[in-house]
């Protein structure tokens, strides 16, 4: 079976708390979200962990962020499987 | 460890014991995890990531603090005021701080005197209460790095008027650093209102969870060097350089886990019964006052009985060392409490104690009044024994 390529935006972030801060309010907020390993491709001072959403919750995602506090090191559109 | 008989734990003002159920079986159950804290974004290393997160935000809410990242993981009381006073004060820098510190706290300060910091010592009360006054006295005449006094004396039980040394040390520009160790737990802490610059805890005292863990609390703004560098799981390729960035600047090295999340499940029995226990805690503390007060040769330390206390209280006697009451009631009734100069010599001269010492006695949650009372009956057969 051949799985296809899809178009997702990823965030990055300065430190692992504000990674998994951004999870914990996306999923509150009801965005689909999927921590990743950071693509080195993203670049960025960053850690690690990122999360990956769909391009159609880019905006509503930012919002949600902002709204939380919750700083944006880096973000980047990708093609993932 | 299960005692071989039965013990009247009242040395909790070192550090608490037993501790609720909950704290072991979390300690535990971190075994499972599998991955490390911030490294990796495997099933099992995001668990542990999450994990901590958690415990950051639980903590931080039980202590006041709106904003997890400025709410660190330490190993102690110790290591954080080690990090807040060896990473803000440089030579040249002037600081007061209360006479009836602990060690924690004066050697450290000793250790920066060496290098040049100033350190001004401002007086107590009988009580062992830092004169306000004096601090101001104190503050107008040279400039001020920082006020370095702890929340509430190890010694004396005593409360120090926090809320007022930060008003005048915001007044002067001064930054106000606390030793919260025996606080934390035993009374109400908000952090983000109290008005502190810094506060260092331990969390296996009044909050109940395992020794090797401890908190600081870093206000916004408030930037120190760290203590310890070194990886962090933060940080671009390029990025030799530490990230400053909380909590990742103050918490270089693979995180505890098992203890983390010992202290969180704590602070969660202390979420729900905190309350509580603060009540029964200062009930047993103010009958164990009072009946001290009413045995011959028996004087207790610290603010009278009804006075704001932490719940612990210390005696001297006038007819029997500390140590050997402490030995006695060790040896015939099984009864833990602390003898000596509890890590704070410096207390002991404020207090008038040093030749003394006292006999500590830290009352914790699952104290009951048949402790205290076996307590008083024990003191008051060793004071009327001949010697």
């Amino acid at each position: 079976m051949t799985r296809r390529l899809q178009r997702y935006v990823v965030f990055g972030f300065p430190s692992t708390h504000d990674a998994i801060s951004a999870e914990s309010a996306l999923k509150s907020a009801g965005i689909a979200v999927t921590a990743i390993p950071r693509p080195v491709s993203v670049g960025g001072a960053d850690c690690g962990i990122a999360m990956r959403v769909a391009p159609a919750d880019d905006e509503r995602a930012r919002h949600v962020l902002t709204e939380c506090s919750i700083p944006i090191a880096v973000s980047a559109e990708i093609d993932d499987l | 460890m299960t005692p071989e008989r039965p013990i009247i734990y009242l040395d909790n003002g070192a550090t608490s014991w037993p501790k609720p159920d909950v704290v072991g079986a979390a300690m535990v159950h971190a075994l499972d995890f599998g991955g490390n804290p911030g490294r990796g974004a495997h099933t099992m290393a995001l668990a542990t990531s999450r994990a901590i997160f958690e415990e950051r935000r639980r903590i931080a809410s039980f202590l006041g603090v709106s904003d997890p990242r400025n709410l660190l993981f330490q190993p102690g009381a110790t290591q954080a005021s080690n990090l807040v006073l060896r990473g803000f004060l440089r030579p040249g820098d002037r600081v007061i701080v209360c006479s009836t510190e602990h060690n924690s706290v004066t050697r450290p300060l000793h250790h920066l005197a060496q290098s040049g910091v100033i350190v001004d010592v401002a007086p107590v009360d009988d009580w062992g209460i830092v004169d306000v006054e004096s601090v101001e006295g104190l503050l107008s005449e040279r400039p001020t790095a920082a006020i370095v006094c702890q929340h509430a004396s190890n010694l004396s039980g005593a409360i120090q008027p926090i809320a007022d040394l930060a008003d005048i040390a915001r007044g002067a520009g001064a930054r106000l650093i606390v030793d919260g160790a025996q606080a934390g737990g035993h009374i109400p802490v908000d952090l983000d209102k109290l008005g502190v610059d810094a506060w260092c805890c331990s969390g296996h005292k009044g909050l109940l969870g395992p020794q090797g863990i401890g908190v600081l609390y870093l206000r916004p703004g408030f930037d120190v060097e760290p203590l310890i560098f070194g990886g962090t799981g933060s940080g671009g390729p390029d990025a030799t350089e530490q990230p400053y960035l909380r909590p990742d600047s103050y918490e270089a090295g693979t995180q505890a886990l098992p203890l983390i999340l010992g202290l969180g499940a704590a602070i969660g029995v202390l979420t729900e019964k905190g309350v509580e226990f603060q009540r029964h805690e200062q009930s047993l503390a103010r009958r164990l006052h009072e009946g001290l007060l009413s045995i011959p040769t028996i004087s207790v330390l610290g603010p009278v009985p009804g006075a704001p206390r932490v719940p612990l209280v210390s005696i001297v006697s006038s007819a029997i060392p500390s140590d050997q009451i402490a030995y006695e009631l060790d040896r015939r009734w099984g009864i833990a409490s602390r003898a000596g100069l509890h890590c704070a010599p410096a207390a002991h001269r404020a207090l008038g104690t040093e030749r003394t010492g006292a006999v500590r006695f830290g009352v914790g949650p699952l104290n009951t009044e048949e402790h205290i009372d076996t307590v008083l009956e024990a003191v008051s057969t060793l004071v009327a024994e001949p010697r």
